[in-house]
């Protein structure tokens, strides 16, 4: 009995089941505090917020939003991941570019994008254009940073032993740079993904004419939370998720490291 | 240094060899070599030993074109050194420098590549080349996963495996404990014995120059030149027991002799805040 | 010529073609100036904000918000990542649930912050108060949990106090890193204030961009583009230069 008692308390205390039982312990206590609360309207108990999540999945109008910034987000990280990946090996190329170009992406890695939010709707209008161009702008930097530190810092004593051996500029780049650049590049893509959520969902919100931003300002004006969190919360998944997706493939690739 | 009278064939001369780092400006420059003649006999271990900053292991990144010095120069056969050659020198850094990424065949097998080496023979050149430093059963390894002293007999094979007549080992073991140091310079020992490779090898370390070298060069403090070249007349392999002679304790005293003086040089200098970075 | 000239001029070279190139598309009427205002009408508009005050009100706003909001995060971060750090337990629990957090782009949650808290100041600041939490409580955890055990023997060794080992060990060596969340706390409260002031607000600068934006005015909407990027270098120039000051000591 004893034996079972703590195999039972060593089963709860790893981190994983800790981790989940504090989420379910949280829900529980938010159903609870909220089923006892006078102002139902302001605690909407998860029980609530998934029944709202299911007729959201029914909602035409919902999904097409979310699955238009799905898409969004896609195109502007895949341009995010292509362009980036062209200017950091650029940059990176040698000392003088790096010397050169380097302080200027960093220049304008240092402005807040955040306000200038409002031009990219100007000039890309308040359709997915904006939301793709802000989303790229975002994601672009941390790849770049990333690709051009994967290609300045491999080690010297590689470099060396590898002409000692007699390799080729070619060789050396098919050897040497380019497997050091690869786990950089994942860091870059991971942070960059980070990012490019951040953009696309700024600028979903941002604009209320349509899309995401339409269905969180009419659920705040209309006091809908049930919705509201319900909506959050998927999108929120939707960030974990494609983060898990990348983190991933960050790790695969940088086994070495 | 006297002209050597010696009859063996020369492997490697080096003449005059002179080299001031510092670049345009003449207020920065540092004198690393004084005029440095040499000369390396086929088929043996010469160590290069001296206080540090005395520009041993420059000399040795001249001798492996490398590097070239502001006069002078290194030839090996005959035939002056201007870049790598890696038909005719392997190199064996102080650190590691197998790729992270590559298992421990696949490291010797880049090697090959990178000299040039058909790809059918690359695996099982290597194969053999892990065999003579009894690690064929890591192979599939990743360079992490072995300790210093295994990173190191990678390294070994991989320069064996080249197999060049010469052999460039920058304190190879510098960053290896004791006992591991102790081992691998009896291994090395044994393998001079059987394959007479023509090898350089730089080491801070009296004991490691005595047991492995035919002869050692002593160093002076910046500016380098030659001080002195002892002979060790002693057939390799040498074990265990020839460091406990009176013999080898006596040659270490007397190298120790020679070095004492260029070491507390070399010492003072430091204290004086260096120009160069 | 040598390489650091060379790389400084092309440099400056690329920042001057591009103010030149701001100044002549918009001097030739090339780009609409509803698109790109002249530099020269933002800098007169820049005067002006300042010189009839109009500025001052949302300016105050912001920095009143990010105040409140950076202490918010500084506070709640550094206590949470203390306790979780103090059990190897608890960091296992908790910092990877942080982490995980800190990975979503918190401004989703905007929109429940403005339905509990409305349009007013306090949104932003709980807002932003959240941004700041997660990079702060993330780094006091790693601070605490990666002091260089061999520290604490030696404290242990010479029998050290429990507030010795606080005051003398642990805190000193987890600083370093502590400092480099409150950097990026700091950092990242003052974006999200702006940018939930673009989002949905009554006022601040992040709103006053939104507004002019909306209403088409570009000269003043770059006016207050320009004051928020002073801002943030200003503010940022002050951080560093304090945590620069924190590590020398």
């Amino acid at each position: 009995m004893n034996a079972t008692a703590a195999s039972i308390l060593r089963f709860l205390a790893r981190p994983v089941v800790s981790q989940l039982a504090f989420v379910i312990l949280a829900m529980l206590l938010w159903e609870v505090a909220a089923r006892h609360s006078t102002d139902e309207l302001f605690t909407s108990p998860p029980s609530a917020v998934f029944a709202a999540a299911g007729d959201l999945f029914d909602d035409k109008g919902v999904m097409r939003a979310v699955v238009t910034t799905l898409w969004e987000l896609g195109l502007s990280f895949l341009l995010a991941v292509v362009f980036g990946l062209a200017v950091g090996v650029g940059v990176g190329a040698s000392g003088m570019t790096y010397r050169s170009l380097y302080p200027i992406i960093l220049l304008a890695y240092a402005i807040p994008q955040i306000t200038i939010l409002p031009l990219f709707v100007l000039y890309f209008g308040p359709g997915p254009a904006s939301k793709v161009a802000f989303g790229f702008s975002h994601g672009i930097f941390p790849i770049i940073v990333n690709v051009v530190a994967g290609l300045r810092t491999v080690p010297t004593g590689l470099l060396r032993s590898a002409y000692s051996m007699g390799a080729t500029k070619q060789q050396v780049f098919r050897r040497i740079t380019f497997p050091h650049l690869v786990p950089s590049f994942f860091t870059g893509m991971r942070l960059g993904m980070t990012a490019t959520l951040l953009g696309v969902l700024l600028s979903e919100l941002y604009v209320s004419s349509g899309g995401i931003g339409y269905y969180t300002e009419l659920y705040t004006e209309s006091f809908e939370p049930h919705n509201l969190f319900a909506l959050t919360g998927m999108l929120a998944l939707m960030a974990v998720f494609l983060n898990e997706v990348v983190r991933r493939a960050e790790i695969r690739h940088s086994r070495w490291r | 240094m006297a002209a050597d009278s010696d009859s063996r064939p020369v492997t490697i001369r080096v003449e005059a060899v002179e080299h001031t780092f510092g670049g345009d400006d003449p207020a920065h420059h540092v004198r690393a070599l004084d005029r440095i003649s040499l000369e390396v006999f086929h088929g043996e271990m010469l160590c290069l030993i001296g206080p540090s900053g005395c520009g041993k292991s420059t000399l040795l990144n001249v001798i492996g074109g490398m590097f070239t010095p502001s006069s002078g120069r290194a030839l090996i056969d005959g035939e002056p050194i201007t870049r790598p050659m890696p038909a005719k020198i392997a190199y064996m850094f102080q650190e590691s420098t197998l790729l992270p990424w590559a298992t421990v065949l696949e490291n010797i097998m880049v090697g090959l590549e990178f000299q040039g080496v058909a790809k059918p023979e690359r695996e099982p050149r290597a194969r053999v080349a892990l065999a003579t430093v009894n690690l064929q059963d890591f192979a599939a390894h990743f360079p992490d996963q072995l300790s210093g002293g295994m990173k190191q007999r990678v390294s070994l094979a991989r320069a064996l495996s080249l197999g060049t007549e010469i052999l460039l080992m920058d304190e190879p073991f510098a960053s290896l404990d004791e006992q591991t140091r102790m081992v691998f310079g009896e291994d090395l020992s044994q393998m001079l014995a059987t394959t007479r490779k023509t090898i350089v090898f730089v080491t801070h370390s009296l004991a490691e120059a005595v047991f492995l070298a035919d002869r050692v060069a002593v160093f002076t403090a910046r500016p380098g030149s030659i001080k002195e070249i002892m002979t060790i007349d002693e057939p390799h392999p040498r074990g265990p027991d020839f460091m406990t002679t009176d013999r080898f304790a006596r040659l270490r005293n007397s190298l120790y002799a020679q070095l004492r003086d260029e070491i507390r040089k070399a010492m003072r200098e430091q204290q004086v805040p260096s120009t160069i970075d | 010529m040598n390489q650091t000239t060379t790389s400084r001029l092309i440099q400056a070279g690329f920042v001057a073609a591009v103010l030149l190139t701001w100044v002549l598309v918009t001097s030739t009427g090339l780009i609409n100036p509803i698109f790109l205002p002249n530099p020269v009408d933002v800098m007169e508009e820049l005067g002006q904000m300042i010189a009839d005050g109009s500025l001052w009100a949302d300016l105050t706003i912001t920095l009143f918000e990010l105040v409140l909001a950076y202490t918010a995060a500084v506070v709640s971060g550094t206590l949470i990542g203390f306790a979780v750090s103090t059990t190897r337990w608890s960091t296992r629990v908790f910092e990877p649930l942080f982490a995980a957090f800190f990975a979503i782009p918190i401004i989703v949650f905007y929109p429940l912050t403005v339905l509990y808290f409305g349009l007013g100041p306090e949104s932003k600041i709980v807002h932003g108060g959240m941004f700041g939490f997660f990079p702060i409580a993330l780094n006091t955890i790693t601070g605490f949990a990666t002091v260089d055990r061999r520290l604490l023997l030696l404290a242990a060794s010479m029998g050290a106090s429990p507030k010795q080992r606080f005051v003398r060990i642990l805190f000193p060596a987890a600083l370093p890193i502590m400092i480099t969340g409150y950097r990026m706390g700091f950092i990242l409260t003052f974006l999200s204030i702006i940018g939930s002031e673009s989002i949905a607000s009554l006022a601040g600068l992040g709103h006053r961009i939104v507004w002019y934006a909306e209403a088409l005015e570009t000269p003043k909407m770059f006016a207050y583009i320009v004051i928020v990027v002073l801002l943030a270098t200003l503010l940022n120039t002050i951080v560093a230069a304090l945590e620069l000051r924190r590590r020398g000591a």
